[in-house]
């Protein structure tokens, strides 16, 4: 029992020993192609990998703005009609936080931001100053809802709010996630269609050998394997080397930008594009499998589809 | 494995018919010539019996095994068993002479040091041992053709087949490769022989079928190249 299944892992041994030479001579024999292919997919999971970047710091720098964001809402009957207007914020899906600024606080602040004129304060004699509630939103898109929601109140005297700033940054925010996507879909369309043509053209190279190997009795998955096995380490490879170039060129890019434009909010930690290095990886392997296998196995039914 | 052809028909196109209602049996251990003008089928049924064809009509079995009814991983098993010296070899230009017949052995998982010690073996009886390094084109025909051979034996199949083996030969080389398909044919293995080398088949006397424009139209137990009437 043990013998037999010595014997067939020696078999399988071979069987891997001979796929892992043939996926090197592969590579070898059509180096200018493989090179080729390489370069290509270094370019591509680049730009993948730099527009996800490009995106998540676009995220990034809006939730730092929105994270300041405030819809501010001047209340008419004092503290009591505040807290009604605070009660009914706190209700909403969209809010983030609310705060309460009764006349007194309003005052202090403001002597606060006066600093050494703080005494000019006391000429307005009676506190003026109205009660308000300070409602911080979600998200930039959500300042629209509330601030309306905010004047339809009667206890509501007077909103305030940047609304335009919010309403461009919710643009953006969906513009950019949008084409982001479009990116991606036409890289990652790109790089199969680049893998899978190269993997034809080796297929096609080898035409003769590979069906020659089926008719002595090379099993489908056996011929099909090291052509896979090509595919996997051309996108390996390319993912490999564009999150290298990845790495440093953020690096670099991040530094330049927070020196110049030291108020935006940006990813700074590089743990993030060791992450994404790992998903384009994969994306590598994923690409390479399914492109190389779709080119090799449609040439190889067609071989061993009888006349 | 007993080759069972009954009733097949092959035709490529409506006015190409290359094989008609073919009824062949060839017991396991054989030795068959299969003689016939030029057109007149002889490659076309080995094709089917490789099965790169399957007939238009009609069934073809080996063993117990239908030949039409074969997924792709049982025809590559079945395959293993059948050794094939093509009429144009079909050797792999980027592969040297040793290459050539090694890969054969890999590709079915063979292990490293029995692929090592067959191949040795191998061109050393088939006179090819200097010659381990070359690629096919630095070879002669003959040694092409006796690479094709090699590459066919190699794998031990209970079936030969081969298609014109002796065409690119002198006498005394033609010679040789039958005492060698003979010597193969000696230990159990079932040889089909496609040729229109008379002096062989006259020579070394085995069953003789005739094929013409599709028709096998004689098959004689020590026959000769000719038919003792036409032909
Ligand atoms: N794939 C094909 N498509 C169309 N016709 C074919 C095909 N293969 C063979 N034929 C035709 O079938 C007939 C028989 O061909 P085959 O190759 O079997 O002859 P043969 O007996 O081997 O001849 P030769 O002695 O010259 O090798 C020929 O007329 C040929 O043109
Ligand atoms: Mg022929």
């Amino acid at each position: 029992m043990s013998g037999t299944k010595g014997k067939a892992g020696t078999r399988r041994m071979a069987i891997f020993r001979y796929i892992l030479r043939d996926t090197w001579r592969l590579l070898a024999r059509n180096l200018g192609l493989s090179v080729l292919t390489f370069v290509t997919a270094v370019a591509v999971f680049y730009l993948v990998g730099a527009s996800v970047l490009f995106v998540m710091n676009t995220r990034a720098m809006i939730a730092g703005v929105e994270s300041n964001l405030f819809v501010q809402a001047y209340v008419k009957d004092g503290e009591e009609s505040m807290r009604t207007v605070a009660g009914k914020m706190q209700a909403m899906e969209c809010v983030a936080s609310v705060e309460t600024i009764t006349p007194q606080q309003a005052l202090e602040s403001l002597k606060a931001r006066l600093g050494s004129q703080a005494d000019a304060v006391t000429l307005l004699g009676d506190n003026p100053l109205p009660a308000s509630v300070q409602v911080q939103v979600k998200k930039a898109e959500f300042a629209t809802v509330v601030a309306r929601e905010l004047i339809a109140m009667p206890e509501v005297d007077d909103v305030v709010y940047s609304g335009e700033l919010a309403d461009r940054l919710g643009k953006i925010s969906s513009f950019v996630s949008r084409l982001s996507m479009v990116i991606l879909v036409i890289c990652i369309a790109a790089a199969s269609l680049v893998l899978f043509n190269t993997i034809r053209i080796s297929v096609y190279a080898r035409k003769d050998e590979i069906e020659t190997m089926l008719l002595v009795g090379a099993t489908p998955a056996f011929v099909a394997f090291p052509f896979v096995l090509q595919g996997v380490t051309l996108g390996v490879l390319g993912a490999l080397f564009a999150s290298g170039i990845l790495y440093f060129s953020y690096g670099y890019a991040i530094n330049a930008l927070i020196h110049s434009l030291p108020f935006l909010t940006l990813i700074k930690d590089r743990e993030l594009v060791l992450r994404l290095g790992i998903v384009l990886v994969g994306g590598g392997v994923t690409i390479g499998w399914i492109c190389s296998w779709l080119a090799v196995s449609k040439f190889i039914r067609a071989a061993t589809r009888p006349q | 494995m007993e080759i069972r052809i009954s009733g097949v028909t092959k035709q490529f196109y409506p006015d190409i018919v290359a094989l008609r209602d073919v009824y062949l049996t060839i017991p396991q251990g054989d030795f068959v010539y299969l003689v016939g003008p030029t057109g007149s089928g002889k490659t076309t049924l080995m094709r089917l019996i490789t099965r790169e064809l399957v007939p238009t009509k009609g069934q073809i079995t080996v063993g117990d095994c239908n030949l039409r009814s074969l997924g792709a991983i049982d025809l590559a098993y079945y395959r293993r068993d059948i050794g094939v010296v093509f009429q144009d070899f079909r050797l792999i230009e980027g592969l040297t002479v040793y290459e050539n017949i090694s890969f054969v052995q890999e590709a079915i998982g063979m292990p490293k040091n029995l692929v090592r010690e067959r191949t040795g073996e191998i061109l050393d009886r088939l006179g090819l041992w200097r010659r381990r390094h070359l690629y096919p084109e630095q070879l002669s025909g003959g040694e092409q053709q006796r690479v094709a051979i090699a590459r066919a034996m190699v794998n031990c199949p209970g079936i030969l087949l081969a298609d014109e083996p002796t065409g690119n030969l002198d006498l005394a080389t033609a010679e040789d490769i039958m005492s060698i398909l003979l010597s193969i044919n000696a230990s159990g293995t079932t040889v089909l022989v496609a040729t229109h080398n008379q002096y062989i088949v006259d020579e070394f006397r085995q069953r003789v079928v005739g094929i013409r424009r599709g028709r096998v139209v004689r098959d004689e137990r020590k026959g000769r190249y000719e038919a003792d009437g036409d032909l």
